[in-house]
């Protein structure tokens, strides 16, 4: 059982690719395709686009926008986890509005979307993201050379072979 | 009473058969023609790793379908059927119309929204021009 949580614990540190809206990346995920509104405020203040470093930028807030109003999306549906999912952390709490900037009106439909998502094993319950996939893909990585591991388990089983190829010639 | 649109979407055992998920859809059109409802769509998702462990499987192939009907008790008896089965571990039905009702709607209001700020340009121009062959009329 210790090991078991030791193994999910390690598998998302092991993917950073999962881990984009999730975590502690919480807001910078979903906010970061906004990075057009930050860059047009900009020039009102000192910094401008020439983006000088300056102490006090380090506090600036950038606004968030509705991912949902921008693109004019009516209905969001439940079956489409890809769109789901960068708006649930890593082991699937939803995420808060404040951290990506849904408005109260999506943020409502995005809740019973993901709900929906969840009975239907399109998403997981909160708890068991890593869980489900890290014990059945480590057991090949195993046959792997022990430098692939990290990256192996949320790498599709063909992928990890492409690696160990290209570290061959380096040793 | 108004014709409502249903979301099934069931999940079969990975190794299942063509033939096995073929005969469950079958039934499903059996029941569909018997009870009055309307199958407006079906998907084959394919073999999709689930979210979690349902029924001590990680994977399972996943059937999508639109039903239309006016009787609520064809979803009922679907979903008894679906239970019974032994090949499908899991399954949902979802009501859609209202959602699609209300979608139709904000869609309406943001165009109507969007037509009305050019024709209030074009509508000012226009109105005092069009009493003017009246007066010419009357006078």
């Amino acid at each position: 059982m210790a090991e078991e949580q030791k193994q999910q614990s390690q598998a998302p540190s092991g993917a950073p690719r999962r881990d984009g809206p999730g975590g502690h990346g919480g807001g910078h995920g979903p906010g970061g395709a906004h990075g057009g509104p930050r860059r047009e405020g900009g020039p009102g203040g000192p910094g401008g686009p020439g983006g000088r470093p300056r102490g006090k930028r380090q506090y600036f807030r950038k606004k968030k926008v509705c991912k949902f109003c921008v693109e004019k999306m009516d209905f969001i549906d439940y079956k489409r986890a890809d769109i789901l999912s960068q708006f649930v952390q890593e082991r699937g709490k939803i995420l808060p509005r404040r951290m990506t900037g849904v408005c109260s009106r999506h943020q409502r439909w995005l809740g019973v979307a993901i709900k929906r998502a969840r009975n239907i094993a399109l998403m997981p319950f909160a708890g068991s993201a890593a869980g489900t996939h890290a014990p059945r893909q480590v057991v090949p990585a195993g046959a792997h050379p022990p430098a692939t591991p990290t990256a192996a388990p949320h790498v599709s089983p063909a992928v990890p072979a492409a690696p160990a190829a290209t570290e061959a010639p380096k040793a | 009473m108004e014709e409502r649109l249903y979301d099934l979407i069931f999940i079969v055992r990975p190794a299942t058969p063509e033939d096995e998920i073929k005969k469950v859809l079958s039934g499903i059109e059996h029941t569909c023609a018997e009870k009055g409802g309307k199958i407006e769509k079906t998907e084959h998702w394919g073999t999709r790793k689930l979210a979690y462990r349902v029924a001590k499987h990680r994977e399972g192939i996943y059937v999508y379908q639109q039903i239309r009907t006016a009787h609520h008790e064809l979803i009922a008896e679907l979903e008894r059927r679906l239970r019974v089965q032994d090949v499908v571990i899991k399954y949902l039905t979802v009501r859609l119309d209202e959602d699609l009702k209300r979608q139709k709607k904000l869609v309406q209001k943001r165009e109507q929204r969007t037509a009305r700020r050019p024709r209030r340009a074009t509508a000012a121009p226009a109105a005092p021009a069009a009493p003017a062959p009246e007066q010419a009329a009357a006078s």
